[in-house]
Parts: C-alpha cells; structure tokens; sequence
C-alpha cells in the first residue's frame, strides 16, 4: 500500500522540462531511494512532492488524497516532514531551539497538547544529537548539521520523510549510525525517501529504488534489479553512443 | 473628443517618464539585488544641479543638460557602487534597503543644505512653453515630444542592451551567480557598476524631464518620491520584465491624468489623490500579483543577535528606569521633556524591533502607524477642555487597537510576496497617509455623524490622565514612557524566547524550512505586524502628547525613514537597539541641530560655520546609516560583546563604576555641567572595554600549541567545525567569514 504517490509529474523551467511525467510511489515502513546524476531533477521532484515547486502538470497523493494544490505547510500538517541539500537550518538558534521550534509550530497549528521538552530530548536523544544541544547550530559540523535537519522534521512526527542528501559530509561512522538510525525509523511505520550519492549506501538500505535521468524515470525495482539495468549502467557510466 | 485626446497625449507624456523612472529602477534592481529606494532622491539631486547650473550659472541649457546627464548622473550611480552598494553582498535584504533608504536622507539633507528649501525654483520646458504643434486639434508641446521620443528611445536602448550585447548579459547574470560570472571570465562588479550609473543617469533625466510637465516648480519632496510612482510602474513587470515595465508606466500616467481630467475637482480632495494614486494602484497590483516561491536563505547573512533572558531583560529594565530618573534629576525642565519626547520615540522604535529584528520584516512608515493611533486618541480619548483636557486610558488603548488593525489591512495584500513588497507597501501607505487623510480638514459625514479627520490641519493632544497619574508634569511623563519602554521591552524578551519567538527567528532565518514545519507564514507574519504596529501606535499616541501640537509634518515618511535608520545603526535586533536609535531620533539630531542654530545666533560672526556643523550633523547621521553594511548588526552588538568579555576584568568594571558615580556627584552639586557629565560619562562607557582589553591582555600569556610541545592535539568536533570553517563549508559561514554561499 502505497502512502505517497506522484502521478504524471511534469515541471518546466521556462523552456526546460527539468522533471518528465514521472510516477513514483513510497509505502509506509520502507525506505526507497531516489538515485540519478546530478541535474536529473531529485531536488526538483522533492520541491513538487512538498509544495515549494508548481509542477505544469501532474499530480500528487498523500494517502490517496490529492494534495497537488496545498500549501508546503498544509502538506506538512499532514505528515510530510523533508530535509534540504543546501542545509536550510535556522542560524540564529541552538541545536536544541531548531529542534524544538518544529514543536513550537505543531503545538500552535495543531492544538497538539504534549510535553515539548520531553518530547525534543526524546527526538535528540534518538538522533544522537544531545551532547551538542546547546550549541549555536552555526558552529556544527556540517555532517552532524545534517542530522539536526533530520531531527528537527522528525518533530513534526510524520508520516513521510524525504531526505536531500543527508549522508553528504558525513563521516563513515556517522553513516552507518545515520543508517541504524533510518532503519529503526522505517520499522516505526515511517515512509523514507532517500536522494544520495553514496550509491553503497542507497544499495543496502533501500527496498525500492528511483532512477532519474534528464528528468525523465528510467528505471524503478529492487537494489538487485538497478544494478542489473543496461539504462542504469549507461545513464551512470555512459554508452557507446552517448560518448 | 479633442479633449479626450488632449489629456491621452498628456497622460502617455507623464507615462513616458514613469518609465524612464521606472526602468532605471528595474535595471539596477535585476544587476545588484538592491532595491534602490533612493532612485527618487538622485532624481532630486540632478534636478537641483541642473536647475543650479542653467538658473544660477546661468549655462544654456545644452551644457547644463550634459552636465547631469552626461557626467553628474553616471558619476553619483558609479561612486555610490563603489563606495557603498558594493560592500553589500552577503547582507540581509534587510540591511540592504536600509542602505539604501540612508543614501534617501543624506541625499535629502544634502540637498536641502544646498539649496534652501523655502525659496522657489522653476525649470521650464526645453524650447519654452509656448514651442508647440497642433495635430489633429490636440496641441502638443516640444517638450512632451522630447519626452515621448526619449522615453521610446530609451526602452529600445536597453532592449537591445540585454538582448544583444555582452555587457548586457553579463548585467542579466550578476545578480544570479557572481562568482559563475568571475569564473567565466567577466567581472560582476563591472557590470553592477555600469548598471547603477545607468540607472542613475535614467532618474536625473526622469526628474529633469518631470517638473515642467507638472507645474513647473521644484519641489524636493515630490521628486524623491518619484521612487513610489516607478515603482508602482515596475510592479507590472514584478520588477523584472522592462517591457512590461514600460506598459504599466503608460497605464499609471494615463489613469492619473484621466483621474485629474474627468473627477469633479472638489477642492483639495482630487488633488490629494491625484498625488496617492500611484501607491492606490500599487495596492492593487499587490492585491493582484501572485505568489512568490518560497525560498530559502540562498545567501548566509552576515547579521547576528543575542537574545537576552526575561530575567537580564528585567534587571536591565530596572537600571534604565534608575538611569533615567538619576539622569533626569540634572536636567532643566525644557531637558526633560526633550528626553520624555526621545523615549516615546524609543517606544516606537520597539515596534521595530519585534518587525525586523525579530521576525525579520520590514516597516518603511511607523510613524504612520503612530499617526493613526493619534487620530483616534484625540477622537474619542480626550476629556475636558483648553489646559484641563485630558487624553484617558481608553483612548490610547483604542488608538493601539486600531493601529493594528490597520497595520494588518495594510500588511496584507504584501505577506504572501517577499519581504521588499511589504517594506514598499508600507512606504507607500505612509505617503498616502500624510497626502490624504493628515491633510484632510475638510468635513465628513458617516453614519449621521459629522467630523473632521484633522481640523486646521493640525491635532492638540492633551497629557495623559490615568487615574491619580497626571502626566502633565514633566518627569512624571519621562517617567511612565520609561517604565512603559522597560515593561514592553521585558515583554518582547519573554517573546522571543516563547514558542512564538522561535517560530518569528525560524521564519526570519529559513522561510521554506519554516513552512516545511507546517507553519503559515501569512498567518505569522500578520500577526507580528499587527503587534509591531500596535506598539507603534501607543508609542505615536505618547509621542503626539509629548509634542503637544501635531501636524502632517510630525509624521512624514522622512521622519519614519530616519527613525528606521537610526535604529538599524543602533542594532535592530536589540532592546537597546531601540533605546538608542528612539532617543537619537526623538532628541538626539533635534537638539544637536537647534543647539548649533543657537550658538550660530548667539555668535553671529561664526553664524554660517555653526550652521554648517548642524547641517553636518544632519548629514553624517545618514552617512553612518551608509556605514550600516560594514556592521549589519549594528553598535549595540559591538559594545555589548565589548563588555561580554570585560566578564573576566572585575575590578575595572568596578572602576568604572565608581567613575561614574563620582561623576553624578560632581553633576548634582553643579561643580560640573550637564552637558560635560553627559560627554564623560559616555567616554567611561567606551572607554572602558578598550583598557579592560589591555588588563586582560597582561594577565592571560598566550599558551604554547601542544603540537609544539611534541604531544598530538586530539582532533574534536571543535577543530573540525573551524575546519569547515576556513574552508567555506555551509552551515559554519560567520560574521565576517568569506560570503560563500552553501
């Protein structure tokens, strides 16, 4: 069953078709991946499914509603939570405010009665976030910066989590406790959309996975079945004719 | 008919120079990201020179017009490029049109130190008014032809310009990736260069070309809000497309010139909304616009705040108030009610703390929003008559209600576009204010009621009465604003460290982050104006009562503009930003300036060179207000940090201390002055961060690196962000760091 689904996506910047009537689909409980070169229009798919890019045509369905005219923020109330490639961190506030203020908008929006710091120290804590909480978010690495944008959408407990890169800048440790981390949170029923470059990465946590290329899809199927795919290996590697 | 198309001809004429206007407006916008709103103010200073040079130096006018044009123009667009405008990459949109608005009022000043603004001054048409041609019945003047003609040649200049040439391309590209263009080959500092003294030159002909076709007479004012009629010219084009520009200029002179034609002129009315209707336009076009997409913060800002605790905010409260009333205790009567007067205007400077500082938005006319809450106050506040009236609590309560109200009717229309729309919408309200309604003395009926908005163009506001309080006393007035700004501000402490507050600083700092949280960012963003501008209207009621008289004069947009300014100097994001920059504005310049005026009477033989020194200070205020983007977060951050680290230098602050109060006793027992103990004191506040620095200094040597001992430094998260750091990675660009974007 599948919780977000895009129809027919389809986005032009002015007479460039940056994203080609592309289908995709993400299920509750799974973490898939969403791979291409770079310029294959990932960020330009997560900005359509979130509501900060008007696609010219094609839908999106949260949960079988079509929520392709809401707003980026009612889209958030309704589970969808995403983290940015070019980190979008609020600068003037610490580790722990950036987390907590995603509380500070649910609590407002939603009328959500609970007990805010509980509730971050819980979310930092599960984040290995919490021996920097009180630091200004400007003096973090950039690796761990990453996190806090993953911990500051998990605030906002939702249902669908798309992810911009989020291993870029990573150390290896932090990869593989990032991707522990990931892993207990699609066990938690929650759906994970992945954009990344570290294709090891993507192989061996992804149930499904995307294939971008010039903005059109041209591949989707298990880890083993894009690794075998000649459209994967000459979009990736480049064929004969191509070069 | 011939009529009809009398006032057509007429119309497009005023149409074509809008869109000179507008599109050197444009132009500089889409090459340096600046929005610059002291367009209008160059077109008011190239029409001085060029009235100055064919008036008073009597050269033809051929000369004179390749004076402004030819040199003045290009040269005051490429200087302010080069001194100013370019140091401004990395700074918040904020800062950015604050410059800008600085550039408006030392160009303002300038000019009114120049050239006397009570004196008249004429420019007549080019070829004389009575040169003209008759077509079809419809008379047109040569004047209007070089207009049109101009106007039509321009446009096509700068079509093929950004179409054609190289240089207009690299133009097109400065503003979207500088540093693209720098490893291309190109230099994007060239480029903006070309593009502000083109924009320059485009508003001195604009305004050369704009007075005979409205009356003939120079008026400064009028021309530096030329920058509102382009504008409302530009929006067609959403400050982009020159074409469209160009259309929305025709529709803008002709509906103003059919409004003038074709509305009976009932006296002053027509008039005044002849002069409103581009920012009437302007709304609607906002009204209509669409929405903008959400962005992120693309570039890192260079500005940054600390915010204090509801605790430190409290404690400081109370020594302000301390301060205060010591302070007032030395002071003669005229004195304190001088410096009541600043601390209403600190009280409207808080208004924009919790705009801009906060939240990050922009108000351009909060005295404006001061002047409504004063409309209402007299209405239906004051008690009593001649010396025994009384403004009650209900009326100020009412006035602050109905600011906010009106701030969010205002705000609206512009809160779902970026945050120039907003400031802009703001400017143009505040013009439309002070045209329409605060010239309004003529009477109305609504309602079966009868009333005069402002009966002979000026409001008596009476002092406060607040049960046993009467602020008819001097220091008692002083006093409550005092206690009223420490009250406010604890309260915007306990704000920003709210929920609210992080929601505000997390808008301010990531719009499409905060959204992505499930936030409304209309729904914040009115509300903070609604806030913002009900404090300034308690602070415009007390502000109006402290003056006693008020006029349209009181709240000009100058007036709001410098206010603005001097707070931004002070640090916008600050409590004391506010305390400072209000008092500067309220008092500050006021008494400089007529403390000058004073010693140039008393001593007439110096008279012109304390003059001068008063003008001068008018001037260097907007000079520093330039300043702003070499330290956006202004000099309240940098003395705060100063004495942050004096933490560790006790005994100096002790001294300090004791410093100061010897120097309160010598002020109360007269042995010295009032003004002297002010000077010293401020001394001893500068002064001591500098020698707590030195005492530090000597105490704490400098430790050895441990790698130079032979042991191995443990590499920790530390060194890795300082790292990231020195190589420009995102997420760790500071203050002062190389302004890579991420």
């Amino acid at each position: 069953m599948s919780l977000l689904e895009t129809r027919g996506i389809t986005v032009r910047f002015g007479g460039n078709t940056a994203v080609d009537d592309v289908s995709l689909t993400m299920a509750e409980g799974e973490i898939t991946g969403l791979i291409g070169p770079n310029g294959a229009g990932k960020t330009t798919m997560f900005n359509t499914v979130t509501g900060l890019q008007r696609p010219a045509s094609g839908r999106v369905l949260l949960d079988g509603t079509d929520i392709t005219s809401l707003s980026p923020a009612k889209r958030a109330r309704r589970g969808m939570a995403r983290t940015f490639q070019r980190l979008e961190l609020f600068l003037s506030l610490s580790v722990r405010d950036n987390v907590r203020v995603a509380g500070d908008v649910l609590r407002a929006t939603a009328r959500k009665r609970f007990d805010l710091d509980e509730e971050t120290d819980r979310i930092l804590e599960r984040t290995g976030l919490t021996d920097i909480a009180g630091r200004d978010v400007s003096d973090v690495p950039i690796g761990r910066a990453r996190v806090v944008e993953v911990a500051r959408a998990l605030m906002t407990s939702p249902r669908v989590l798309l992810l911009d890169e989020p291993a870029s800048g990573q150390t290896e440790q932090e990869t593989e406790r990032f991707a522990e981390m990931l892993k207990g949170l699609a066990g938690d029923g929650l759906a994970i959309c992945l954009v990344e470059h570290d294709l090891p990465l993507v192989m061996g946590l992804c149930s499904r996975i995307h294939v971008l290329d010039y903005g059109s899809l041209i591949a989707s199927g298990t880890p083993q079945e894009i690794q075998e795919s000649p459209e994967v290996i000459a979009a990736y590697i480049g064929t004969e004719e191509a070069t | 008919m011939t009529t009809f198309l009398t006032y057509t001809v007429l119309g497009l004429v005023l149409g074509a120079v809008y869109s000179i206007a507008a599109s050197g407006l444009v132009l500089t916008y889409n090459t340096s990201g600046i929005f610059n709103f002291a367009h209008g103010a160059q077109a008011m200073f190239g029409t001085f020179l060029y009235w100055h040079f064919t008036q008073v130096w009597n050269w033809p006018t051929w000369l004179g017009l390749i004076a402004v044009i030819g040199v003045a123009g290009p040269v005051m667009g490429a200087a302010l490029h080069a001194l100013i405008m370019k140091g401004l990459r990395g700074t918040a949109d904020v800062t950015k049109i604050i410059v800008t608005v600085a550039v408006l009022l030392g160009t303002v000043y300038l000019a009114q130190w120049i050239w006397n603004p009570d004196e008249a001054r004429t420019i007549d048409m080019f070829f004389g008014a009575g040169a003209k041609v008759t077509l079809a019945g419809v008379t047109v003047r040569y004047h209007e032809i070089v207009c049109l003609v101009a106007a039509v040649a321009i446009a096509a200049l700068l079509r093929v310009l950004f179409t054609r040439s190289r240089a207009g391309v690299v133009m097109r590209g400065s503003v979207d990736d500088p540093d693209l263009l720098r490893l291309n080959g190109h230099d994007p500092e060239r480029a903006a260069m070309l593009s502000w003294a083109l924009g320059s030159t485009l508003a001195v002909l604009a305004g050369v070309l704009v007075v005979p076709i409205s009356g003939g007479a120079m008026d400064a004012n009028m021309l530096t809000l030329l920058v509102i009629d382009a504008f409302a010219a530009a929006m067609f084009g959403r400050l982009r497309s020159l074409p469209r520009t160009f259309a929305g200029a025709m529709v803008l002179g002709l509906t103003v010139t059919y409004v003038l034609a074709y509305l009976p002129s009932a006296g002053t009315f027509t008039g005044n909304l002849r002069v409103s209707l581009p920012m009437i336009i302007l709304f609607v076009v906002l009204v209509v616009l669409p929405q903008d997409r959400l962005r992120g913060a693309a570039v890192r800002t260079r500005e940054r705040y600390r915010v204090p605790s509801v605790r430190s905010a409290a404690v400081w409260g109370a020594v302000l108030i301390a301060v205060v009333y010591l302070y007032s205790l030395l002071l003669p009567d005229a004195g304190v009610t001088a410096f009541a007067l600043g601390m209403t205007f600190a009280i409207v400077a808080l208004s924009l703390t919790v705009l801009t500082g906060y939240a990050g938005e922009l108000n351009l006319a909060p005295l404006s929003f001061g002047a409504i809450g004063t409309i209402v106050a007299f209405h239906f506040g004051v008690t009593g008559e001649g010396l025994a009236a009384r403004l009650n609590v209900q009326g100020v309560l009412l006035g602050v209600l109905v600011a906010a109200v009106v701030g969010g009717l205002v705000a609206l229309p512009a809160l779902r576009l970026r945050g120039l729309y907003l400031a802009l919408a703001t400017m143009a309200f505040g013009v439309f204010l002070s045209n329409m309604v605060l010239r309004d003395t003529t009477e109305h009926e609504w309602f079966g009621q009868r009333f005069t908005i402002f009966p002979d163009g000026s409001l008596v506001i009476p002092p406060l009465k607040a049960g046993p309080l009467d602020l008819r006393d001097g220091t008692a007035f002083l006093m409550t604003a005092t206690v009223l700004f420490a009250l406010l501000g604890i309260g915007l402490a306990a704000l920003r460290n709210s929920g609210y507050g992080r929601r505000l600083a997390a808008m301010k700092d990531s719009p499409a982050a905060t959204a992505m949280l499930g936030q409304s960012l209309v729904r914040l963003k009115l509300s903070v104006f609604m806030i913002s501008a009900g404090i300034a209207g308690l602070g415009g009621v007390l502000m109006s009562s402290a003056h006693g008289t008020v006029s349209q004069e009181t709240f000009t947009i100058t007036g709001s503009l410098a206010l603005l300014m001097l707070v931004v100097v002070a640090g916008i994001g600050y409590i004391s930003g506010a305390l400072f920059g209000g008092l500067i504005a309220g008092v500050g310049s006021a008494v400089l300036v007529s403390t000058f005026n004073d010693l140039a009477l008393e001593h007439e033989s110096m008279s012109s060179l304390y003059t001068a020194v008063g003008q001068l200070v008018l001037v260097g205020t907007a000079l520093v207000g330039m300043g702003v983007g070499r330290n956006p977060s202004g000099f309240v951050h940098d003395v705060a940090e100063a004495y942050r680290s004096l933490r560790a230098a006790k005994p100096v602050l002790y001294g300090g201390g004791a410093a100061g109060a010897v120097l309160y006793v010598l002020a109360l027992t007269d042995v010295i002055g009032t003004w002297t103990f002010a000077i010293a004191a401020l001394c001893v506040l500068m002064l001591l961060p500098v020698i707590g620095k030195s005492v530090l200094e000597e105490k704490g040597r400098r430790e050895t690196p441990l790698e130079l001992l032979g042991i191995d430094e443990p590499y920790t998260d530390e060194l890795r962000a300082r790292l990231d750091r020195e190589l420009g990675l995102p997420a760790t660009v500071r203050k002062g760091g190389a302004g890579v974007p991420a």
